[in-house]
């Protein structure tokens, strides 16, 4: 990863190719006048953001499908957003991750009879998100814990289901339905996550590494990508401090807001007191041979008096100068 | 090491260190110091400008300061590498501002009396600048207009002559004296700017050109450059939001009222990142005419007073100079 392109003179690096290009997972927050705001609140404010994360080597974006309308709302259309996220150095929206209410009247995973409906849903956002460049379409595969628990063998099969359906209609929209397991998910341990990718069809259902997430579950996200490295459709690089070790992930009514023993889950990379291996994962990457996007994500920056600016800047450092030695 | 703007050749590029750290005890931690200088540095920023300072908790304002935190000059330059800052281009130094160290509530360009005590703090300041990569001392040349009011053409040669032997001084070290006037500088006008640069030897320094400053003060920047460009030996890249338009730096708190207050107008904000729409700086225009005048020095960028988080600014900017600016000034516009 690369600050952003250089007008020339000593010092300036140039372009070689390059394994890896970075994409940002967008939580940001603007502090305004009225107060801290989305990005996607004006023209202008979104500007600012593309122009800080290209500043810092990204080149494309990751963001929340219910952006879709906003998009359109400030541009007029998705490919004039596009065209304007690549006028300042942003190439496309690399992924969308699919903001369901997972409910079991309507929205569950584990629920066969709301399948269809999640399908029409799914099948809606690949419609009405062309012109983006969408490469990524990023779920978490099942319900909140407490929603879903026990959890089954017949449960995870369930959503093993739903996802190789889904996945297979998403490629012919030429975009990869990734699953994102949250820490809270249904589907978190290490025996949970081998059934499911077990039961799941590896042509349609790719698998995406957050490191933080995890790591706070108790899984070892390298050994988890070395396992499933066939399938890994990307990564959310984020750190933690703190491993769940009480249970706060079957606790009501939230756990990554609101859970008593941790205010704050994720930090960026590069932080004193980061738990995960960021350069054996990259020596696994390597090792692997893992070519195309990584995501960089820090959600919830801004708990305890941080900036999203400043997170994304020092996550853009360490890879610009730990990781970037590693594997480029 | 990694950066995207030169710190080396004709035009290099720096980072002002100003806007972290707004008040007196702010920034004073090294974790503090890490966070900004990888932001700056992943940012595309090799170089920093550093801020003189006084007491315990400006552990960046002296190099006695300095030594205290890191051990040495040299170890702080070995730190500021580990965390992608190459060199330290120059240093501001606002020779009013009281000194604990120095036992002194502000000294006085105008002042024969204070001549010696103003060369003397100049020199170890100098020579932390030479030792860290850079060559640029830049200072406050005169007090504000509301303090010391308009000056005649003999106080005018006594800044010049004052600072030229503060240039002299500081020769050895590779250094050279950049004037920054500023928005409430005692001295207003291209004229009166000429008349303190005429006494001072251009093999010793010459004009700091701030945009932001300037603009406010009512100048056109990038006419002023064309005129002065002869003598322009450093730059502070900011935009401007607003001017004076009502002459309240004549003010006697117009460091306050009008700067930190926002003035009888109540300006919310002076200074902004560059690219922006409401900037009253003409950037893409200034960088032809530095490319056109050959402008050989450092570039060093503010987010000086600007808003929180700072790093937004810092990233906003380099966006900018790396993008917009840097290809005007070498030709190489994509």
């Amino acid at each position: 990863m690369q600050g952003t392109a250089s007008g020339g003179g000593e010092g300036a690096r140039p372009a070689a190719p390059r394994a890896l290009r970075y994409a940002y997972m967008d939580h940001w927050r603007v502090d305004t006048a009225q107060g801290p705001l989305s990005q996607y609140t004006s023209v202008e404010r979104f500007d600012a953001f593309l122009r800080q994360i290209a500043a810092v080597g990204f080149e494309a974006i990751e963001t929340f499908d219910f952006h879709l309308g906003v998009m359109r709302e400030l541009f007029g259309s998705l490919p004039e957003c596009r065209a304007f996220m690549q006028s300042r150095g942003i190439e496309r929206v690399l992924s969308l991750f699919h903001a369901v209410m997972y409910d079991e009247r309507q929205s569950a995973p584990h629920v066969p009879a709301t399948h269809d409906r999640m399908f029409g849903y799914a099948k809606h956002i690949m419609e009405s998100s062309q012109g983006l460049g969408v490469e990524n379409f990023i779920v978490m595969p099942a319900g909140l814990y407490f929603d879903v628990e026990p959890v089954t063998d017949a449960k995870i099969r369930a959503c093993a289901d739903l996802w190789s359906r889904i996945g297979r209609m998403t490629l012919d929209f030429g975009v990869r339905t990734c699953c994102h397991h949250e820490f809270f998910c249904a589907i978190r341990s290490a025996e949970e996550l081998r059934k499911f990718y077990e039961w799941s069809d590896p042509r349609y259902v790719f698998f995406y590494c957050d490191t933080a997430q995890h790591t706070i579950a108790g899984v070892d996200p390298v050994a988890l990508y070395s396992q499933l490295h066939d399938r890994c459709g990307g990564f959310h690089l984020k750190d933690t401090h703190d491993i769940d070790r009480s249970g706060d992930y079957r606790r009501r009514p939230d756990a990554e807001i609101m859970a008593p023993t941790t205010p704050r889950w994720f930090w960026e990379m590069g932080t004193p007191g980061g738990l995960v291996d960021f350069p054996a994962l990259y020596a696994a990457m390597k090792r692997h041979g893992y070519r195309g996007w990584v995501g960089v994500e820090h959600d919830k920056a801004d708990v305890g008096g941080g900036n999203y600016p400043e997170s994304t800047a020092v996550a853009a450092w360490y890879i610009q100068n730990v990781l970037d030695r590693i594997y480029a | 090491m990694k950066t995207t703007l030169p710190v080396a050749g004709d035009v290099r590029w720096s980072y002002a260190v100003n806007a972290w750290k707004p008040g007196f005890m702010g920034f004073a931690r090294r974790e503090e110091h890490e966070r900004a200088f990888k932001t700056t540095a992943a940012s595309g920023f090799g170089a920093i400008e550093l801020k003189a300072g006084s007491g315990r908790w400006e552990p960046l304002g002296r190099p006695d300061n300095i030594a205290a935190s890191y051990g040495s000059v040299a170890g702080f330059a070995a730190v500021l590498g580990s965390w992608g800052i190459a060199k330290v281009s120059s240093l501001f130094y606002d020779p009013g501002q009281m000194s604990f160290e120095d036992l002194h509530f502000g000294l006085d360009s105008l002042n024969p009396a204070d001549e010696e005590r103003i060369l003397e703090a100049a020199r170890p300041l100098a020579r932390c600048v030479a030792e860290l990569g850079g060559s640029c001392l830049v200072v406050r040349p005169v007090g504000s207009f509301g303090k010391v009011g308009a000056l005649s053409a003999e106080q005018l040669a006594r800044v010049g002559r004052c600072w030229g032997r503060v240039g002299a001084a500081i020769r050895e070290y590779g250094v050279v004296v950049a004037l920054h006037f500023d928005a409430l500088s005692a001295a207003r006008t291209a004229e009166d700017y000429e008349a303190v640069l005429a006494a001072l030897d251009p093999a010793l320094g010459g004009l700091a050109l701030d945009t932001a400053e300037l603009t406010i003060a009512g100048h056109d920047v990038v006419a002023l450059y064309r005129r002065l460009h002869a003598r322009v030996v450093h730059f502070h890249f900011k935009d401007a939001l607003d001017r004076d338009t009502l002459g309240e730096y004549r003010a006697p708190n117009a460091e306050r009222e009008l700067v930190q207050a926002g003035g009888s107008r109540r300006v919310a904000r002076w200074f902004s990142e560059m690219g922006t729409p409401r900037g009253l700086v003409d950037f893409p225009a200034l960088a032809a005419s530095i490319r056109e005048h050959g402008y050989r020095g450092w570039i060093v960028v503010e987010s000086d007073g600007g808003p929180a988080p700072i790093a937004a600014g810092v990233m906003s900017n380099g966006w900018y100079a790396a993008r917009v600016l840097a290809p005007l000034i070498t030709g190489q516009v994509p």
